[in-house]
Order: C-alpha cells, then structure tokens, then sequence
C-alpha cells in the first residue's frame, strides 16, 4: 500500500509515499499544509508518471537541505519545487501542490526509520481511500505532464516519459 | 551541517562497485532510490590549483550534464541523469543494463551486420552534430548496443560526455569526427571501407555536413608526422 524507500546518501532518512482516491477534503487539507499543521509535502499525483519521479525529488530535496541549498523554506515545499521544470516557485506549488477541488492527493513524508506513527496520524487527516501507491500511473495525466515539461515526440522515441521528466528535473539547475 | 553531508557520499561510494579509474573521474556502480546506477565522480586533482580545480571541474560536471539533455531532447539516446551532487561532483545516472560496446560488436560481428552498424552511428553522429553537441571523446567504446527485448535492432546509446561541450563550428564537428577516425582506425585494424561507410552515412543524415567534411580534410593534413607544407 505505502511505499517507502531508504535513502542510499542519506540512510538515516526514508521517504514513504502514500495514495489517496476520491478525496472528500482537499481543501481542508490545504489549508492545513499552508498553516504548516502538516508534517509531510501534499502532491498532485495527476502530474506524477511513477513513483520514482518523486524519489528524484526527494532525494536532490534532502541534499541541498543537507548542504544549506535549499530554494524554498521548508523541506516539504523543496520537494514540490524540485518537481517543477521551471524555477517559479509559486508556480511549482500551483501545479504540483493540491488545490481545493482536488479528489486525489499524494502524501509524503520523509522520516527516519521508526515512526509509523506519524503515517497513520497523516493517513487519518485524508478523508478518502487510501490505493497501492503503485496504482499512481492509472492517476496521471500523461498529456498534461507532457506539456508541461515541454516533452516531444522526438525525445520519446530514446525514452519514456518518466525519463524525459526526471532527466529535466536532475539537470533543471544548470539548464 | 557540512561535514554532515560531506560524510555521507564518500560512505556510500566505499560500499560502491568501482568499475573504472581514470585520469579524469571514477566510475562505481551501485543503486540508488531502488535503480541500478552509474556514478561518476570527478575527484579532486592536487596537483591544479585549488580554486582553478573547483572552476574546471564544475565546469566539465556542467557541460556533460547540459550536453546529455540536449541530445536526449533531440531523441538521441544517452543515459538518464537521476541527480548531480555539485559539492563532490558527483554524477548519478542510468545504467545501461543488457548492453554491449560497439567496439567489441566490431570486433565478433559478421562483415553484413557491420556495414549497417556504421550507417546507423553515421546517423547518430549527424544527429548529435545537427544540434550542435561536440561528444569530444568519440570512440567505439563510448558506444553501445543496447539489447532490445523483443526481437528489435538494438538501441545505440552514447555514454561518456566528459569532455562534450555546445559549439555550432564546422571545425569542432570535423574534429570530433576525426577524434573517432583515429580511435576507429586504431583499435580495429582494415576497417578503412567501414568507417568510410560511416562518414558516408553521416554527410547522407546530416543538414550541414558539406563544411564539417572539409574541415574534417583540413585537420587531417595536420597532426602528428603531417607535412605543413603548403
């Protein structure tokens, strides 16, 4: 159901990722991420093609958390700037954070090896049911996430989609 | 906080596979968020100076990262690029799993298989050189052959963009190419009529090969034991 994944740089921290469909309070939860009541990155998953795209994420978030680089103020907004192709800030949130009419949402919580407590705390904030985060493909939206990251037909044809978008987000810094 | 992350990698390297050591970088293998990785680690060189060792080596780790992208948007196969540490300038990319060099396909390939190989690297060549990506270090083993699952031709891929940079010169093309020639004619003896039919396929693919051609010429007459007389 949850998928968790240790850090191989980082061992101390593991990001676990949970799926939510028909999601009755998007809007509560939102607000609630914006007064920072919750502990964990609340992510579109329409604009997620698989679950690694948000490991990249993650992982570049808790580096430069690590080293003092971080572009934005917390980790948990890090992860969602690192999704983003562009550097706008307010735009990554408006795209890959939740908005109020959502009715699915990504949680994800970076947390050192024991505290499967503070899953089941967030799980129980979500009004809705929880899926195998493995389902998140059936979730996306390919077109719009080809659009955004400005994918062509010519870069498919040496990769998938995934590729093309993890590819951007790795090399978004000096690109 | 620093010490904290610098801790970290070299931890992660010491339990890495080190697949090859060379004057530039160190290549491991390992995995990294559940996939199978390459890292290449451009290491510290004390023997430059310190700030002149930071601004080079940031430099190439950029360049090759700019370079890959830049060929992958143009379709061209390249290994993905999971994440760059600029601290210890590290690159984490895609392994190219069930792949061989076109170096060793060269040298075990029957005679029929190898007139299409060396169409199909002019091919890529032309394409690489079409949206001004210079490779640098063009030689059959920084070509390889990923094999397909079902029974399709298998993928060319290039690797090692160490020493690629952007340039739209003729005269940078033509050197990348003649950069290949010597590596090509060197490590497989009488394969002149090949690589011929390589440079054949690439002037038939490429939008602007007329120039690169003629400077590939020019270059040619310079060089080690070449008379400058002209």
């Amino acid at each position: 159901m949850n998928l968790t994944q240790e850090l191989e740089l980082y061992p101390d921290h593991s990001v676990t990722q949970m799926l939510f469909k028909e999601v009755k309070n998007a809007a509560e939860l939102r607000q609630k991420a914006v007064d920072g009541k919750i502990n964990g990155a609340l992510i579109n998953p329409t604009m997620l093609v698989n679950s690694f795209q948000l490991l990249v994420a993650a992982n570049k978030a808790v580096h430069l958390q690590k080293t003092g680089k971080m572009k934005t103020r917390s980790l948990y907004s890090e992860i969602i700037f690192n999704l983003s192709p562009t550097n706008n800030i307010s735009e990554a949130f408006k795209r890959f954070g939740i908005s109020d009419g959502d009715d699915s949402v990504l949680v994800v919580l970076v947390h050192n090896k024991d505290e499967s407590q503070l899953l089941s705390d967030i799980a129980a904030k979500v009004d809705g049911r929880q899926i195998p985060v493995e389902d998140i493909s059936s979730l996306s939206d390919a077109a719009k996430i080809k659009k955004l990251y400005k994918v062509t037909p010519r870069e498919e044809t040496c990769g998938t989609l995934l590729d093309a978008v993890v590819c951007r987000m790795a090399t978004k810094d000096v690109m | 906080m620093a010490t904290e992350s610098s801790m970290a990698l070299p931890e992660f390297l010491g339990k890495a596979e080190l697949l090859k050591q060379g004057a530039e970088a160190r290549v491991y293998r390992a995995q990294f968020l559940g996939k199978p990785t390459i890292v290449k680690e451009r290491f510290q060189k004390r023997y430059r100076h310190p700030v002149l060792d930071e601004k080079l080596t940031h430099r190439r780790t950029v360049q090759e990262v700019r370079s890959i992208l830049r060929c992958r948007r143009a379709g061209i196969s390249a290994p993905v690029v999971y994440f760059v540490d600029y601290n210890s300038h590290c690159i984490f990319l895609e392994e190219i799993t069930g792949s061989s060099t076109v170096r060793d396909h060269i040298t075990s390939c029957p005679e029929a298989e190898l007139e299409r190989l060396a169409e199909r690297v002019g091919q890529i060549l032309a394409k690489m050189h079409d949206e001004d990506v210079i490779h640098g270090d063009l030689t059959t083993s920084n070509m390889l052959l990923r094999h397909s699952p079902e029974d399709g031709e298998s993928d060319l891929v290039l690797i090692d963009f160490g020493l690629s940079y952007i340039s739209a010169l003729p005269e940078d093309k033509g050197v990348d190419l003649y950069v290949l020639e010597k590596a090509f004619l060197s490590t497989h003896p009488n394969t002149e009529a090949l690589f011929e039919k390589l440079l054949k396929s690439y002037t038939a693919s490429s939008k602007m090969s007329s120039a690169v051609i003629k400077k590939l010429d020019e270059v040619r007459l310079r060089g080690r034991k070449r008379s400058m007389v002209g």
